[in-house]
């Protein structure tokens, strides 16, 4: 139902890296982007910042949810995707293309299995006091 | 339901509408006998006594709460500190009991609560003129309370660079006691600058201003009704050191005096009540308007413009991650009900004045000082104002005599003033009172 | 029911702006009696005349649903009718007063606050009760700071405050605003608290545990007596969320269920009017051994005459003054004019309500026994687009997809207000929206004033102010 392209490998948090070369692109899953909803914000990391396997690198929000992004592989920031600044809808439409959302130069091949770090409360709406 | 008139009814909620014939109906539509089967609560909590409560008729009613309020003594008030009035007019009265505005929810339903979002749209865009800062949300509970999100709005901001937040050295004590209450879960401390005759000690203040402050703030007027001179110095201090600059004032005075986005300041807090809301013992709408940088700090509800299914603008609440129903405990805020209707009332008050009676008010405030505190220092053993500096609304008088006892005096005789200490009042003059200010300087001479 | 919300406005907006109305700029330092520095040089606002004014927020309160209007079953809001002379009361000149006064000057204002400490100490089974917080949510970050100062008196540094996932996300909000970690407490499979997983979770680190009974589900906690007996015994203390007391009123009292501290939603249980939005106040009740904590000042009486006086270990202040003073007369004046029999009907009429409308309605309600609200399921359809198709139908639909534990969450909380032939009209909405197409439920509501509003694009591209619509064109 969701598409899950085998070239890249998956937190069970939802975020994907790609697994070709000292590179990878990292984004979140068909299914993740689907389980928020339309996504209106993003916050990232700037270039040049590390990020580390299994913590928290960013958020990302629809209207009514809010998900931290946990990283899914160590390295350095070298690309951050602007693009999502004007429109972060790009996430929904494209998540594995134009809805990327960092490249990161990868620090250590060595622990490329991934576990599951504890997944973010996404929250839901409601209309109340 | 008994054949008593239903304004006398006393066996049961004059507001639940069911004729027994109805309540019968539904309990066995339920399946139960009667109502006391509907709850499932163990024995041993329940409440089989009586609360002592009488219940009395409209009438009756609003009879003993006339007569428990004309206890209060009939009293002209020059008082002022963080809650001023001036005349309401009927219109804002009438309006906004309307009971659309009145009895309506929060606007989860946006498609059918246009009236009271555009109202609230229109509000935050008032502020937005009146403060020059693009970002203003739809209602804090008051100043103080504006004043303690502010603070944690700039620990949350300016977390690497320090935990200090600066505070005038004189400033409503009830302020300083809801501020303290608000940064004691952060790990915030609150630092004072030294005044100068009434306003902040600028050059003092850059002493104090260091690489742990995160946040400035100064009141324009001051608690003591002084208008600062050196706003904009302020401003480059708190900025050199990375600080935010939080500036307190109020709605009125934002209509005469310097725009706070003009001397730097990055949120402004204060009194929005001071429009819109007679006096009501303390009750306020808290002003909260700040910089595009901070957006996704801001506390409290915020109302955006949209389009709906037709293409027509239409508002809803919006970025409501911010706040405490999605982000929980990391909401920017735990606020959800908030002054809404309230902020209803100084908006209608404000389009009303337009913005040559807004100033015409505020220019009102300063003269009405001027001239009542000239004809106070006439008397002998009164200097009045004790500061060097322009006023708005109030001003300190000191008397020779101890303060209190002329107070008591003023009392007698049907007028309150504020007691600040041993030889200092404190006296506060709007359009409300103002016409009675000759009787005041009058009953201060017999006072004396 | 037949329905239409009244929409003015052209092709392109609802009702114009106040600044399309009119702007109108003026140059301050001219009108100004001080010195040009230290005014703004100019001031652009609208204006309007009296009659344009009144026609302008009539047409807006036009476009807005209220209690009056019709059926607002939002569950955890209790939006019930609110009484006329309530109003009239607040709005008494003689209880105009400042609060800096003597208090010899206001004792009429200090008898009435008096009483109303005295009815809700007396409703909630509590010792002291302060009437300053001037919401819920300030209600419950004072009743926690007032936890905090108690453990503090007793050398007793805590940590941490429980909170049930199904609570609601002020009880979150407001532990962390005080400076706790937050332990969320799993629901258990009957929607009440699990005891095992709260014995789990209480230590020595538990500050207080913060409970909503009936739940958020409209489920009583039945084992509340064991839940006060694990939490006292870990040293912490129970907290109860007032949100749901109209269920309670003269039938149970949280101080009788063990509860130290408290919080009265008074917009909601006693009838004040939410304003679209506010104000409310928060009232804090407490045992005996905590009212020594309770925020500055209290009320007390001596002798016939009232006075303010500072509790020995106060916390301070959490209002600038004394909290929202219109809406304590209101909720005084309801309660006197309910009085213990009004109070116990209001309890019963608006449980029998909720059960009546659920018998009516065909959808699943998985949690029960349930008492003045209740947590329908849309199944399989989406329950906001659902609650969007019931505005068609001429009422306010319920809170949607919350608590989230129910799957597509309808909670539906009618109140006594509404009477037999409105709990029908409702019960029609709710089944009609049911059984509509799949397409309209998702292109409704197309009887409201405005049709569905594209929130996702008003989030992406915030625009908070007239400026800001200005600066785009």
């Amino acid at each position: 139902m969701f598409e899950a392209p085998e070239d890249r490998k998956y937190l069970e948090s939802h975020e994907y890296a790609t697994t070709d070369g000292e590179t990878a692109t990292v984004g979140i899953s068909d299914f993740a982007q689907d389980e928020l909803g339309d996504v209106v914000f993003v916050e990232l990391p700037e270039v040049g910042d590390e990020i580390t396997q299994h913590e928290e690198f960013g958020v990302v929000e629809s209207i009514k949810a809010v998900s931290d992004l946990y990283a899914p592989v160590s390295g350095t920031v070298t690309a951050v995707n602007e693009a999502l600044f004007d429109q972060p809808e790009l996430v929904n439409e494209d998540p594995y293309g134009d809805g990327w959302l960092l490249e990161v130069e990868v620090a250590d091949d060595r622990s490329s299995k991934t576990s599951s770090p504890p997944r973010s409360t996404a929250s839901k709406p409601s209309e109340r006091q | 339901m008994t054949d008593t008139s239903r304004h006398e009814r006393t066996d049961g909620s004059p507001y639940a509408p069911h004729t027994s014939e109805e309540t019968a109906e539904m309990l066995a539509a339920v399946g139960v006998e009667s109502e006391a089967e509907l709850f499932d609560v163990p024995e041993p909590v329940r409440f089989d006594g009586e609360l002592g409560i009488d219940s009395r008729s409209e009438r009756e009613l609003r009879a003993e709460l006339s007569e428990t309020l004309a206890k209060n003594d009939d009293l002209t008030e020059f008082l002022g500190r963080d809650h001023h009035s001036h005349y309401v007019p009927s219109v804002v009265e009438d309006l906004t009991r309307r009971s659309e505005f009145l009895t309506s929810y929060t606007q989860y339903q946006p498609e059918i609560t246009q009236g009271f979002l555009q109202a609230l749209f229109e509000y935050q865009s008032l502020l937005v003129e009146l403060t020059g800062l693009p970002v203003a949300n739809c209602s804090m509970y008051d100043a103080a309370t504006a004043l303690g999100e502010a603070a944690r709005l700039a620990g949350r901001v300016r977390q690497a660079s320090g935990t200090t937040v600066l505070i005038p050295e004189i400033l409503h004590d009830n302020k300083r006691e809801v501020l303290a209450n608000y940064v004691d879960g952060t790990d915030l401390e609150i630092g004072t600058y030294p005044m100068d005759d009434g306003n902040v000690d600028v050059d003092a203040l850059a002493e104090h201003v260091g690489d742990e402050t995160v946040m400035v703030y100064v009141e324009n007027p001051t608690v003591r009704g002084t208008i600062e001179e050196r706003l904009a110095e302020v401003g480059e201090i708190a900025d050199g050191a990375d600080a935010l600059f939080c500036l307190g004032t109020d709605v009125v005075a934002l209509g005469l005096l310097e725009e706070p986005a003009s001397v730097g300041a990055d949120v402004v807090v204060g009194e929005a009540d001071a429009l819109g809301l007679p006096t009501a013992y303390g009750m306020g709408l808290g002003l909260f308007a700040t910089r595009e940088t901070f957006l996704r700090q801001v506390p409290g509800r915020l109302v955006g413009a949209g389009e709906d299914a037709a293409g027509k603008r239409a508002f809803t609440l919006t970025l409501q991650t911010r706040e405490q129903h999605i982000r929980k405990e990391r909401a920017t805020s735990n606020i959800c009900t908030n002054q809404a209707w309230v902020a209803l009332r100084t908006a209608m008050h404000l389009a009303y004045l337009g913005p040559d009676g807004l100033v015409d008010l505020a220019g009102q405030c300063v003269r009405e000082a001027e001239s009542l505190s000239e004809a106070l220092n006439g008397l002998r053993g009164v200097k009045a104002p004790v500061h060097e500096r322009h006023h708005f609304r109030e001003f300190l008088a000191r008397t020779d005599q101890p303060a209190p006892a002329i107070a008591r005096d003023l009392e007698t005789n049907g007028f309150a003033v504020h007691v600040v200490d041993d030889h200092l009042l404190q006296v506060c003059v709007t359009d409300v009172n103002a016409a009675q200010t000759d009787a005041l300087v009058e009953a201060f001479e017999e006072a004396l | 029911m037949n329905y239409d919300q009244a929409r003015y406005g052209d092709e392109d907006r609802y009702e114009p702006l106040l600044s399309e109305k009119d702007t109108t700029s003026v140059d301050v330092d001219e009108a100004s009696p001080l010195p040009e520095d230290l005014t703004r040089d100019s001031l652009e606002l609208p204006r309007l005349s009296e009659p344009e004014l009144a026609r302008h927020y009539t047409r807006l309160s036009q476009m807005n649903w209220s209690v009056e209007s019709g059926p607002y079953p939002l569950g955890s809001c209790t939006m019930k009718y609110n009484p006329s002379f309530t109003e009239d009361v607040a709005a008494d000149p003689s209880g105009a007063v400042h609060p800096d006064r003597s208090d010899g000057t206001i004792q009429g204002t200090l008898e009435l606050l008096y009483g109303l400490q005295d009815y809700l100490a007396r409703i909630g089974g509590m010792d002291a009760v302060t009437l300053q917080p001037p919401a819920g949510a300030a209600g419950e970050f004072t009743g926690i700071l007032v936890a905090k100062a108690y453990h503090e008196a007793n050398d007793d540094e805590r940590s941490e405050v429980i909170v049930p996932a199904s609570a609601h996300g002020t009880n979150f909000a407001s532990a962390a605003m005080a400076g706790y970690d937050v332990v969320e407490l799993p629901s258990g499979e009957d929607g009440r608290v699990d005891l095992e997983a709260l014995e789990a979770a209480v230590s020595e680190e538990t500050a207080a545990l913060m409970l909503t009974n009936p739940n958020t589900v409209g489920v009583f906690e039945r084992d509340i007596e064991e839940i006060a007996e694990i939490v006292h015994d870990a040293g912490g203390l129970l907290y109860y969320d007032g949100a749901n007391l109209n269920a309670l009123l003269g039938q149970a009292r949280p101080g009788d269920m063990g509860f130290d501290v408290m919080h009265y939603n008074v917009h909601k249980t006693f009838a004040t009017p939410h304003g679209g939005g506010g104000p409310g106040a928060g009232p804090v009740g407490v045992t005996e051994e905590l009212a020594e904590f309770l925020p500055s000042p209290q009320v007390r009486e001596r002798e016939g005459h009232y006075e303010l006086y500072e509790p020995e270990q106060s916390i301070g202040k959490v209002h600038g003054y004394q909290g929202n003073w219109l809406v304590l007369v209101k909720a005084y004046a309801y309660i006197a004019r309910l009085g213990d029999a009004g109070l116990k009907d209001a309890a019963a009429k608006a449980v029998l309500n909720a059960n009546y409308l659920a018998s009516q309605i065909d959808l699943d309600i998985p949690y029960g026994p349930f008492h003045h609200e209740f947590a329908a399921t849309a199944g399989d359809r989406d329950a906001a687009d659902v609650a969007k198709r019931m505005l068609d139908y001429g009422v306010h639909p319920p809170t949607t997809k919350w608590p989230e534990f129910v799957p597509e969450a309808m909670l539906t909380e009618p109140t006594e207000a509404e009477s037999l032939d409105s709990l029908e009209d409702l019960a029609d909405a709710f089944d009609s929206a049911m059984n509509d197409s799949t397409e309209e439920i998702e292109s409704a509501p197309s009887k409201t004033t405005a049709g569905r509003i594209d929130q996702a694009a008003a989030a992406r591209n915030p625009r908070l102010s007239w400026r800001a619509l200005g600066e785009e064109e």
